[in-house]
């Protein structure tokens, strides 16, 4: 039964407290709500982006995330320490079979991601839920992302002359040996959380709820290394398995302008009708050979990368900040930062790059050992953007055969397009896809 | 009159700049050292000697102001007691000379990177002296010379070549040997004609390998008794039996000591150790040698093949100095083109003539085209002179 | 190397206190890296001669002349991968496995050795495979004359030996590599070649000052030649499936301490 003292409805804004544990040290925090008088709220949107590593003991079982909004959450809001990429085969052979899907997934999110008490069913049957986490529901900072591959509309010709335009089937980069069991799917999952049970609790009440039509094809989970509140309170990118710093210099996620024009699709952009508010994402499942990158040269590694390892400068300004600015017009011949570092071939920082802007959200992976006797780790990769060419693919293409793919080799991985929001209690995922393609028929 | 010191003058700076002077030497297996007749020909013209009388209470001049690279110091003592000159940079001593006798004088000679220093003036009570040190093209090139680690790679690479190319030579000497064994005088003059584009590709370094180099080219003109001189053995003992007298006959001992040398040459090139200013510099005094003899006099006086020898040439010139092109090209390209530019010209020169005179021997050719095409060396020579500076490597 | 901080000075004391600083590259290098280039050259002038032998037979459709050239042909590529390497494009031209396509097998795309090795393994035929030895013969011509042209960098040719022992470590200790033939040990026997070659030539450079790793070095690749030489049949080897899980295990663990101590050898020549 649901504890009347709990926190859950005693904390109502458990959004807002939280950021502002997290974000800020104590002494900053009171600097900032007395010099600029802004609200908490305010405060965390301008300190805490999606790079930025959780901080540790900042994070709580009651943390709640809306899942209500214009967008779907998950995509720019902070990655929380637990993340999960799942991917599924949709049956749906009507537009009814497949709004109902729809409906089932909204079902699941608004219980799961708000909490509360499991329901109670005769002993005598299974029960309703997994019960992993306990008859009572915390929300622990979870959402759940839904997005759709190509083969959902290119599989049904009802919906395919809806399809998002530059949603594609993933195709190879030069360096991918992609395993066909690890690629692709009609549908998407994206589950975070502050902690894995509450991902795999989610993972396996959809799969409970809507196995009529999900077919789970593959998954891969990871995290986000927690850190230490920074002694000067500015926030730290997590570090990939490598040992970097990643996603130092991902756009901000908390400034809203910017997400318009980079993560969400607008009218601008020239997609269907329906898919405004929704994002292109990108996953890709990307094994790092650690033995061999311990086994390289300190200063090799940071070339490669562009940055310094310890503080996640860039090389040009090795006792700056992971934040600053390589300035790339000042070292045209590479001497700095090679020209084929990871980060001056990912982001060139100039007026063409900033075109190719993207969002990551990736997740660290320790899976298990290879037949080789080497460890299987590496990088759940997730991109969001509001152009998939010019995104993540321009980025990719950009990359090829920069000298970090020695260590690292892409298995998996799919392109998705993420619905829109599910703007208020009486809405749902991809209701705006099902009134359109109706229409269609028509 | 002067004091022992002064015939030390370059002690020190041959500590300081130990590349310099390793540069003069190209150290061949057996422990063989050449001198560098090049590095004394491209050693920049040394600036005037700067002179500083030393006197009882002060230099003069008390300020001296001197471009980076090497200066040489004259210290002349007109005090009353014996002194020491210092060159400091804040307390650090740079460079010094002592026990300078009074009335006698010393040299110093150093090299300074800009900056400001200070110099002693005799007593340490006495005010120093100001010598202001300003950047130089040379101290820039110096800044812009490449770490040692950049010459690694080329530097194997032409050792690589060289032993390839001698490989070749040694096999091509064996087939002429063989052909003159077998009595056949075609195969023999075109195993010949062969092997002398292998020898062009190497004889920029080999050319320097003294004891090979003159049992393998000697010229019957360098020889007292020239075509009967028991010394005129080789190639040209070959050629001059080929083209000239009598065929093959009696040329079989002459034809295997020679493969048997071309093999030693092999052997030598493979063991040299070069240092990154022989790259260029080879290139140059091989240029030049061509420029001053060969290219006028031509040195197939029997078989006239000397075009496409040179040729050959042009190509074992290019590939050392191609190996420094792209350090060169960062640190100067107008020096990079002129030196791309000099090669293709000497290139158009030889095949002009190839394509007007191919039915000509070389040495009937024109005193004055022979005599262009020697300028054209010279020119390629001086070009390819610049290389060293450029990288700050003299 | 750059430190920062406190953590930065407390790791900087740590190297220094621990030896970990090494010397400057110098020209000590140019002789291994000169021989080295000989060494690799000799060794594709064979390939191209073995590869013009195996895809004559391929053509020709002698199925079981090709099998026997398979392995034999391949020793002198995995002893130069290093360098093979450099040259992305042929590498997966010339060696890449199905895993590389994301059909496998079953892509047209799937090229060179191993696409040959599978067509004369699993389909005991040489059926299709004309266009694709054609193919493999002109990129391993095309691979000697880009090795030919090739300045080679000191730090690829140093760092080599350890890029051997990853490799072996990282995908072929499995049995990965010729899964199909499992001639697997011939392809270690050209690795450790190629490894072995690379520390002999730098031997000299570091003889005195690091004879305790070297002597550590040559103890693991005498475990790998006794193991290795315990296969041995004819000219060449059995079929890794041979192998037995001890003789596997200590093959692991020697090719991972291999890759482990090569691993410092660029560092140790001053090449970052």
């Amino acid at each position: 039964m649901l504890d009347p003292t709990d926190p859950i409805d005693s904390v109502p804004n458990a959004l807002g407290r939280r950021y502002l544990l997290k974000g800020l040290g104590a002494a900053a925090l009171g600097g900032a709500l007395v010099v600029d008088g802004t609200s908490a709220a305010a405060t965390e949107i301008a300190h805490r982006s999606v790079a930025d590593a959780p901080i540790d003991g900042t994070a709580s079982p009651n943390d709640r995330v809306p899942y209500l909004g214009v967008h779907q959450a998950g995509v720019v809001n902070p990655r929380p320490a637990n993340g999960m990429l799942a991917s599924f085969s949709v049956r749906a052979e009507t537009l009814d079979a497949l709004e109902d899907l729809f409906k089932t997934l909204t079902m699941r999110i608004a219980f799961l991601t708000v909490g509360g008490p499991e329901p109670q069913l005769d002993p005598k049957l299974p029960p309703a839920d997994s019960g992993l986490l306990g008859p009572i529901i915390r929300p622990d900072n979870l959402t759940i992302t839904v997005s759709v591959g190509a083969s959902l509309f290119d599989e049904r010709p009802w919906l395919a002359p809806l399809k998002p335009k530059h949603l594609l089937r993933m195709t190879g980069f030069p360096n991918d040996a992609l395993d066909a069991a690890l690629c692709h799917g009609d549908l998407s999952i994206q589950i975070c959380a502050n902690t894995q049970d509450t991902t795999i609790h989610a993972l396996r009440d959809i799969i409970k709820t809507a196995s009529r039509q999900l077919v789970l094809r593959w998954k891969q989970e990871g995290n986000v290394p927690v850190v230490a509140p920074g002694l000067d309170g500015r926030p730290e990118s997590a570090r990939n398995f490598l040992g970097f710093r990643d996603g130092s210099a991902n756009p901000d996620s908390s400034d809203a302008t910017a997400m318009e024009s980079i993560v969400w699709v607008g009218k601008e952009d020239g997609e269907p009708a329906w898919a405004l508010g929704g994002s292109y994402q990108a996953v890709r499942i990307i094994r790092n050979f650690v033995e061999r990158w311990d086994r390289t040269p300190f200063g090799e590694q940071e070339r490669i990368f562009g940055r310094t390892k310890i503080s996640g400068a860039p090389l040009d300004m090795p006792d700056g900040h992971e934040s600053d600015v390589p300035d790339y017009a000042a070292d045209p011949e590479g001497k700095k930062t090679p020209l084929d570092a990871h980060i001056r071939l990912a982001n060139a920082r100039d007026s063409a790059a900033a075109r190719n802007l993207i969002l990551r959200r990736p997740f660290n992976y320790s899976n298990g050992v290879t037949k080789s006797g080497q460890l299987d780790q590496g990088l759940l990769f997730i991109a969001y953007q509001a152009n998939l060419e010019s995104g993540f693919i321009a980025v990719q293409n950009k990359l090829n055969h920069e000298p970090l793919e020695e260590y690292i080799k892409p298995i998996g991985g799919g392109y998705f397009y993420t619905l829109p929001g599910i703007r208020d209690a009486g809405d749902h995922l991809g209701s705006a896809l099902v009134t359109a393609a109706r229409g269609a028929s028509r | 009159m002067s004091s022992p010191e002064s015939q030390r003058a370059d002690g020190p700076s041959r500590l300081i700049v130990p590349a310099v002077v390793c540069a003069g030497l190209l150290a061949v297996a057996g422990g063989v050292a050449f001198y560098y007749a090049s590095q004394t020909a491209n050693r920049p013209v040394e600036a005037g000697i700067v002179t500083v009388t030393v006197g009882d209470k002060a230099c003069d001049p008390m300020a001296i102001t001197v471009p980076a690279g090497r200066s040489v110091f004259e210290i002349r003592n007109i005090s009353n007691r014996p002194i020491e000159w210092e060159i400091l940079d804040g307390v650090m001593v740079l460079d010094e000379r002592e026990n300078i006798a009074p009335g006698f004088k010393s040299q110093l000679a150093t090299r300074l990177k800009p900056g400001v220093y200070d110099i002693t003036c005799g007593l340490l009570s006495n005010p120093r002296g100001q010598l202001t040190v300003t950047a130089s093209a040379h101290s820039e090139a110096e800044r812009a010379r490449p770490p040692l680690k950049a010459f690694i790679g080329p530097l194997s690479e032409y050792k690589v070549y060289l032993t390839l190319q001698s490989g070749e030579l040694a096999r091509r000497t064996a087939s002429l040997a063989a052909a003159i064994d077998a009595g056949d005088l075609e195969a023999a003059r075109a195993a010949y004609a062969e092997a002398r584009l292998s020898y062009r590709h190497i004889e920029t370094v080999s050319g320097r390998i003294a004891d090979l180099e003159n049992v393998i080219d000697p010229v019957a003109a360098y020889l007292a008794g020239r075509e009967n001189d028991p010394g005129f053995v080789g190639f040209h003992r070959i050629e001059y039996g080929l083209w000239g007298t009598g065929g093959t006959d009696g040329l079989k001992p002459v034809a295997n000591k020679l493969a048997a040398d071309a093999s030693a040459l092999k052997s030598r090139l493979r063991a040299l150790k070069l240092e990154p200013v022989d790259l260029a510099g080879s290139a140059v005094r091989e240029a030049q040698r061509l420029a001053d003899g060969p290219i006028i006099s031509g040195e197939g006086l029997y078989s006239g093949n000397d075009l496409a020898e040179f040729a050959a040439a042009v190509d074992g010139l290019e590939k050392p100095v191609s190996l420094m092109m792209p350090l060169v090209g960062e640190a100067s390209p107008t020096t990079a083109k002129s030196i791309a530019d000099a090669f293709a010209a000497t290139r158009a020169k030889i095949a002009r003539f190839a394509a007007a005179d191919a039915r000509k021997r070389y040495a009937d050719l024109p005193a004055d085209e022979r005599k262009a095409l020697a300028a054209s060396f010279t020119t390629l020579a001086q070009a390819i002179s610049k290389v060293n500076a450029t990288l700050g490597m003299e | 190397m750059r430190f920062h901080g406190l953590c930065g000075a407390a790791a900087l004391t740590l190297a220094l206190s621990s030896g970990a600083f090494a010397q400057q590259a110098n020209l000590d290098l140019v002789e291994p890296v000169a021989e080295y280039k000989l060494y690799v050259s000799e060794q594709v002038s064979k390939l191209v001669m073995d590869t013009t032998a195996f895809t004559a037979a391929v053509k020709a459709g002698d199925v079981a002349k090709a099998k026997a050239l398979f392995a034999p042909t391949r020793l002198s590529y995995e002893a130069i991968e290093p360098i093979a390497e450099l040259f992305s494009d042929l590498d997966a031209a010339i060696d890449s496995r199905a895993d590389d396509y994301e059909n496998g097998e079953a892509n047209p795309e799937f090229p060179g050795f191993h696409r040959i090795e599978y067509g004369l393994w699993e389909k005991n035929s040489t059926d299709g495979l004309a266009p694709v030895a054609d193919k493999l013969l002109a990129d391993v011509k095309e691979l000697d004359s880009r090795i030919a042209a090739l300045t080679f960098p000191p730090e690829k040719v140093v760092g080599g030996a350890a890029v051997l022992m990853e490799e072996v470590a990282a995908t072929k200790i499995s049995g990965e590599e010729d899964r199909y033939s499992h001639t697997d040990l011939w392809d270690f026997r050209g690795n450790f070649d190629g490894a072995r070659k690379i520390v002999d030539l730098v031997r000299p450079l570091i003889a005195k000052k690091e004879a305790k790793f070297l002597k550590t070095v040559d103890a693991n690749f005498a475990q790998v030649d006794g193991i290795l030489s315990k296969y041995k049949k004819g000219d060449g080897y059995v079929t890794y499936d041979k192998l037995t899980e001890a003789d596997r295990k200590v093959l692991a663990t020697a090719v991972n301490t291999l890759a482990e101590d090569l691993s410092t050898l660029r560092g140790k020549l001053g090449l970052d």
